[in-house]
């Protein structure tokens, strides 16, 4: 007997993790190449 | 005479060994003749004919000397990181890093896993099988393996054969569906020649990445610290020799471990189940639907963002790289000769494999 319980959880936890992961590291990507930036122009 | 016999391979063998040989006999022909994934099936082909032949006890529990390759290789879950350290030493997230939006795409492409997950468990598979076949769809062959040997080992030869075998089919099975979903227009999109990225940037890109994906889902960590430490080696410049050992050498031996470990667990009385017709079903539609799924995603940013994507780049977010980047190009390339879309592709190309590492984390989380 399948536990749809578990089997939604796992598909709602699972798809909005992979965004929210994912969209997190974007912003990671521009916050990082932003102060690098201007780390460098400080230089 | 009779005892001696006995002793023998020929008399044990079974119309399943035999069936099994053919299978063994058909990837060696494939990946030599047709040259499909011929790293893989060659050593995956062979498994699979020797421990098919009766009495040599190779898999036998404890004793086998393939059983110590599957247990200390994939159930002390090493083959896999290790694959995944040599694959980050060989991975360029330049492209990525000049263009950050490309990643959703690479999470979008994971659509076709939770497909699949469903299908599969309306087809009577379990919670952990079920994931087990869905992972397929992130065409991501380390990342099956290491989620099926933790959730369904008793499907790890389907698993394993249905994503490696649908990767090096990616030429067949994403064109139409790309062309299906695209206009002549769309397909025509030019996108502006991605930025150089400092090798700073570089540098910082995986320490910053395995500290984000790292902390929001932990159970991804072997793979991703791995892929990410690979990364660093080839980026930093400094340990030539680790990154060129990652990519070349212990690439090689982590392949030729993990292509007879999996051909090891292929026995006649493993393999020949109607179940194993299903898992190569669903990995096929969790395929088709990751395809299907960046597209739409690509299409559905383009009508927020001012520079318009290709979406045909979408469909290279199932991972299965470099493939199916240059099978966005040669699609691209088809509707206008002078558009080159393959760097633009790598980004959510190599965005998928993360986005497939989140989600197998996920899988091991809550169905583990």
């Amino acid at each position: 007997m399948v536990d749809w319980n578990l089997a939604l959880k796992i598909f709602a936890f699972g798809l909005s993790t992979v965004f929210c992961s994912l969209g997190i590291l974007i912003a990671a990507i521009y916050a990082f190449g932003k102060a690098l930036k201007s780390f460098e122009k400080g230089q | 005479m009779l005892d001696l016999i006995l002793t023998t391979g020929v008399i044990h063998l079974t119309i399943g060994n035999l069936v099994m040989w053919l299978i063994a006999f058909l990837f060696i022909y494939l990946a030599i003749v047709k040259n499909y994934e011929p790293l893989l099936l060659v050593p995956i082909g062979f498994g699979i004919l020797v421990v098919n032949l009766p009495l040599t006890f190779l898999m036998e529990e404890g004793q086998g000397l393939l059983w110590r390759f599957y247990h200390f290789g994939l159930e002390w879950e090493i083959i896999p990181p290790l694959i995944f350290l040599g694959l980050g030493a060989l991975t360029d997230f330049g492209p990525m890093i000049a263009n950050p939006k490309t990643l959703i795409l690479g999470a979008g492409a994971q659509f076709g896993v939770y497909v699949s997950f469903f299908g599969a468990l309306f087809l009577g598979f379990n919670i952990p099988e079920a994931c087990s076949i869905g992972i397929i769809g992130g065409a991501d062959g380390p990342t099956t393996i290491y989620t099926t040997v933790h959730l369904a080992p008793h499907l790890l030869g389907a698993t394993a054969v249905a994503a490696y075998s649908y990767m090096s089919l990616v030429p067949i099975i994403q064109p139409p569906i790309m062309r299906l979903l695209t206009t002549e227009s769309e397909r025509k999109i030019k996108m502006r020649q991605l930025r150089p990225v400092s090798k700073r940037e570089k540098i910082l890109f995986p320490l910053v990445t395995v500290l984000v994906i790292c902390l929001i889902v932990p159970a991804s960590a072997p793979l991703m610290a791995m892929f990410m430490l690979g990364n660093l080696f080839k980026e930093c410049g400094v340990v030539k020799r680790l990154s060129d050992a990652a990519a070349n050498e212990l690439m090689n031996i982590v392949t030729i471990l993990l292509g007879i470990s999996v051909g090891a667990t292929m026995s006649a009385e493993n393999f020949l189940k109607p179940q194993v017709i299903l898992v190569f079903i669903m990995g096929l539609v969790a395929f088709a639907f990751s395809t299907a799924a960046g597209i739409m995603l690509a299409k559905f940013m383009n009508l927020f963002i001012k520079e318009k994507i290709n979406p045909l780049i979408g469909s290279a977010g199932v991972s299965a790289v470099p493939m199916a980047a240059r099978v966005s190009q040669i699609v691209g390339a088809k509707a206008d000769p002078k558009n080159f879309l393959l760097m633009h592709a790598m980004g959510p190309n190599v965005a998928g494999v993360i986005g497939t590492v989140v989600a197998a984390g996920v899988f091991l989380a809550l169905a583990g």
